[in-house]
């Protein structure tokens, strides 16, 4: 998973540099603080580095495009062919990143129309271009959200005088801006200086799915993912969790693992009836424990996030919602503190999404199977190992049946699925 | 009967095509400022005759208008009426459709426009201040916050910022561009010479915008159904300020998005500046009059600008919707004698306009200019729409060329929005700029998904203003500086925080 941004002004006045600041902290999230920028101020010029006071410094001109992603190989790259030069950030690692800027640069020179140009690139390779923002020293930008759909890109405004790309709505609400379309698989902005375009890459054959970790992890639940408000879809399935939970009745208190988790715990105990407390305050950013490579890295952000709040708790029957479960080690985590340091007399975890059995073929997600908890443990000893008293899943036809009714299409292969909703 | 009508674009082309539908059967007689083909196409056909001419050089007009001794004179752009061409023609005797220079003043300069809604006390008026100096304007802006920044003067929708300003961690950077842009726009200004305040600063509001046109005879105000125009260049409401990329009308004289208590509300106002303004120039006002209002939060209906003429494009929504003789109702006004008049439309049809711009428009009209240009009206009648014929030249050559605004207007008009849309998109392929250069139009104008969307902002925005009239706060914003008290006074941003 990763960020891009993109931010355009129509007038020269402006300077993006502030701007790419906050739109990529609104990103944050989405990445782990590896950041990438690109800006256009009568030539294009590229920068990258690990903190935000970095990334301003190389943002100038009046407009840029930015990147944060959790890897650092394949995702940016800046070549010139023929006198013009291109620089491009893509959403994820992309092995044929280089052949696909110099071929792009050479189709966007030699051919006059850029619907036909960037068919003819993407058809090169095979569909398989992920989404992406870029910039050309001929003062034109482009965004392009790939056919697969994986991961969202949304288009906003500001005035009469700037357009946003981002590949969440947040980032533009952020910028002051108004949230104006969601992209469809394949569709892509071009804008030069006289000029805007919105038009679709042709594919006769691709089916876009968006990835449901997006939905169920990634996006901040203030996000609006493809149309489809974020919050209001993770509380739909934490209380389709609670009718598969079938001691309703035997429970306190239900508490969310902060702090993807909360809506669904929300939804959760709206639906038992019980009361939702808080459980766990974080300490820092809102990183996204799981797009971490470094498993050291991504157990400190775990264990940053779990300082337990004493009182509530203690005693109780407690249910523990989450959005998903990939090693377990937040849950071994949870488990140790409520149990040990709060002294819980009844601990139930209820995972808002099916068991994890794949590997992403996209790369979207960091998934490796060898580590996958509901992959390799029978359910008997994943409860014993993570010392839970009731182990609760959703099924994947619990999650189509959601997805259906908001209208989604999202891809399901980790979970076992070609896709899940899509009707 | 001889009409003569006055002006060189789609909103001229739309007025000659409305009139010459009358039972009347009028000859029209054209006076442009280039040879639009669709102008002297109909012209020549309905038996009259264009001619090319300085649209704002009175005497000229006087001499054409001699010529012709026409019963009746349409001014349909706002320049001539600025530069006294209404007054000079009525001088002379003849029978005028159009503002006199000094009722035009209310769209001439904005200033007076607003000052004149606050005097008279009419709802839905915005705070505002009007600068004549850089110097005032450059001290002000220093601490101005969430505004808009616009030419005081009309200049063809161009020149306006919108700077939303309610996020302080950006107010630097705002207030950097709100500086440098005063400047320049009070340099482009300065060659307007029959203006005091150049700049203007108000309240920046939002909603949803629409206008209410209206004719009058002075006394009598016959409204028009609302329409509702899109500004930015390009599709999604993104991109520059351009003077209109399209419109919807209907069904019937509210849109879907606007209540009938709203439309009336909006009605009123623009009868309150009427008389406000007969009475502060001692003239009564001849011709069309429209009020761009936007439904906010505010106030509900509430004043973006006014227009002493008919919008352009919003009066070509009317070509497919209206049976009243068009003419007829102009005549009217123009004597005098409009008390009673009404007007009939079809009152469950729509009709959507969408322009056709060449790229380059509107920053860069040069780039925009002298590109070939074909139309094929065939196929776009046979799709049930017309084609109005706007920034577009006939040469001697015999072919079209751009002049860098737009293009065409397409008019569909059809059930619903689906059925209207539907034939729209079709229509507007059929315009094609023949060099290869791009060419533009908005591909949103008129999908039920767009309608929807505003109105879904309108229900937001009519959840705050109907809140705000049960507390008696319609119109008003208070700011609050600790230790000097409760002000009204909505144009003071974070950086002049500490003093109002
Ligand atoms: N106070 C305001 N708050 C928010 N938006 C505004 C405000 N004033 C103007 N606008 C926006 O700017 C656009 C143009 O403003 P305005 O009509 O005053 O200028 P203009 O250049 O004369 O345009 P026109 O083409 O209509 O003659 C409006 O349609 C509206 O979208």
């Amino acid at each position: 998973m990763a960020g891009l941004i993109s931010i355009y002004a129509f007038d020269e006045l402006w300077s993006v540099s502030n701007m790419v600041r906050y739109g990529l902290q609104a990103l944050q999230h989405r990445g782990s603080g590896r950041y990438t920028v690109c800006s256009f101020d009568g030539a294009v010029k590229c920068g990258a580095g690990s903190s935000l006071d970095e990334i301003q410094q190389h943002a100038s001109g009046w407009f840029s495009i930015a990147g944060i992603h959790s890897s650092d190989s394949d995702t940016a790259i800046d070549v010139e062919n023929g006198g013009v030069r291109i620089a491009l950030i893509v959403e994820r690692s992309y092995s044929e990143l280089e052949s696909f800027a110099r071929s792009l640069v050479k189709n966007l020179t030699s051919r006059g129309r850029v619907d036909e140009a960037l068919t003819a690139v993407v058809e090169e390779h095979q569909h398989q271009v992920p989404s992406f923002g870029a910039i050309t020293s001929r003062g034109e930008a482009i965004v392009y959200r790939g056919l697969d759909g994986l991961t969202p890109m949304v288009l906003g405004s500001y005035g009469f005088d700037m357009a946003f790309a981002s590949s969440e709505s947040v980032a533009i609400e952020i910028l002051g801006g108004d949230v104006r379309k969601f992209l469809l698989p394949g569709e892509f902005v071009y804008i030069s200086k006289n000029h805007m375009r919105i038009s679709r890459v042709g594919c006769s054959n691709c089916r876009g799915r968006l990835c449901i970790f997006e939905l169920l992890y990634v996006a901040r639940h203030d996000a609006v993912v493809d149309g489809v408000s974020v919050y209001g879809f993770r509380k739909k399935l934490g209380s389709r969790l609670a009718s598969n939970f079938d001691r309703k009745n035997e429970v306190d208190i239900v508490v969310g693992v902060p702090e993807t988790a909360i809506p669904y715990a929300v939804g959760f105990a709206e639906s038992v009836g019980k009361p939702f407390e808080l459980a766990f305050v974080a300490t820092g950013g809102r990183l996204r424990s799981m797009l971490f490579q470094n498993p050291l890295e991504k157990l400190i952000a775990v264990h940053l996030k779990m300082n337990p709040v004493r009182g509530v708790l203690e005693g109780k029957r407690v249910v523990v919602v989450d959005d998903s479960m990939v090693t377990g080690a937040t849950m071994k985590t949870v488990s140790q503190i409520l149990r040990f340091r709060i002294g819980v007399e009844e601990l139930h975890l209820s995972i808002a999404s099916p068991p994890l059995v794949g590997e992403c073929p996209h790369s979207v997600m960091n998934l490796d199977v060898r580590s996958l908890l509901s992959a390799n443990l029978s359910e008997d000893v994943a409860g014993k190992y993570l010392e839970v008293d009731s182990l609760t899943w959703l099924s994947l036809e619990d999650v189509d049946s959601v997805a259906r009714t908001f209208n989604l299409c999202l891809c399901a292969k980790c979970f076992g699925a070609e896709f899940v909703g899509c009707r | 009967m001889k009409v003569l009508v006055l002006g060189s674009g789609g909103r001229e082309h739309a007025i000659v095509k409305l009139i010459m539908r009358s039972t009347a059967r009028p000859r029209v007689y054209v006076a442009m400022d280039y040879r639009n083909p669709g102008l002297e196409r109909d012209s020549v056909n309905s038996g009259g005759r264009a001619y090319v001419v300085n649209t704002v050089d009175a005497n000229s007009i006087a001499k054409v208008a001699e010529e012709v001794a026409p019963d009746l004179i349409v001014v349909g752009p706002e320049e001539p009426q600025f530069a006294g061409v209404s007054d000079l023609l009525r001088d002379r005797g003849f029978t005028v459709f159009g503002a006199s220079s000094r009722c035009a003043e209310v769209e001439r300069s904005k200033a007076f426009a607003r000052m004149l809604m606050w005097k008279y006390e009419i709802p839905g008026r915005l705070n505002f201040k009007a600068f004549r100096s850089i110097e005032e304007a450059r001290k002000f802006i220093e601490f101005a916050g969430d505004v808009v920044v616009k030419p005081a003067r009309q200049a063809g929708g161009k020149g306006v910022k919108v700077l939303r300003d309610t996020q302080a961690y950006l107010s630097r950077d705002r207030a950097a561009v709100k500086r440098t842009y005063v400047e320049k726009l009070y340099t482009e200004m300065e060659r307007y010479r029959d203006i005091d305040y150049k700049i203007l600063v108000e309240q920046r509001v939002e909603g949803v915008e629409y206008t209410v046109q209206v004719v009058t005879d002075g006394s009598y105000v016959l409204p028009l159904p609302a329409v509702q125009d899109h500004p930015h260049a390009y599709s999604y409401d993104i991109g520059p300020e351009t003077g209109g990329m399209g419109s919807i009308l209907g069904p019937g004289v509210v849109l879907p998005f606007l209540t009938i208590d709203e439309y009336k509300k909006s009605v009123e106002i623009v009868k309150q500046v009427l008389d406000a303004l007969s009475k502060e120039v001692g003239e009564s006002f001849i011709g069309a009059f429209a009020g761009q209002m936007m439904l906010t939060g505010l106030w509900g209906p509430t004043v973006i600008e006014f227009y002493s003429r008919f919008g352009d494009p919003e009066i070509s929504n009317l070509i497919p919707v209206i049976t009243s003789d068009f003419l007829e109702v102009l005549e009217r006004a123009a004597v005098g004698k409009l008390a009673g008049a009404g007007l009939n439309i079809e009152m469950d049809m729509v009709s959507v306009v969408k322009a056709v711009a060449p790229a380059g428009y509107p920053d860069d009209r040069a780039a925009a200019s002298n590109h070939r240009v074909a139309v094929d009206e065939a196929s776009i009648r046979k799709v049930g729409c017309e084609v109005l014929y706007a920034s577009i030249e006939l040469r001697s050559d015999g072919v079209l060329y751009t002049k860098g605004s737009r293009i065409v207007e397409i008019v569909c008009g059809g059930r619903d929005y689906e059925d209207a849309y539907r034939k729209a998109e079709r229509a507007v392929q059929y315009v094609e700029i023949l060099d290869g250069w791009p060419q533009f139009y908005r591909s949103d104008i008129g999908s039920p998904e767009l309608v929807r969307e505003r109105c879904r902002v309108a229900e937001r925005m009519r959840r705050v203003y109907t809140s705000r009239a049960k507390r008696g706060m319609l119109g008003q914003m208070l700011v609050w500086v600790p230790g000097e008290g409760v002000f009204e006074n909505p144009l003071t941003g974070f950086v002049g925080v500490s003093k109002p």
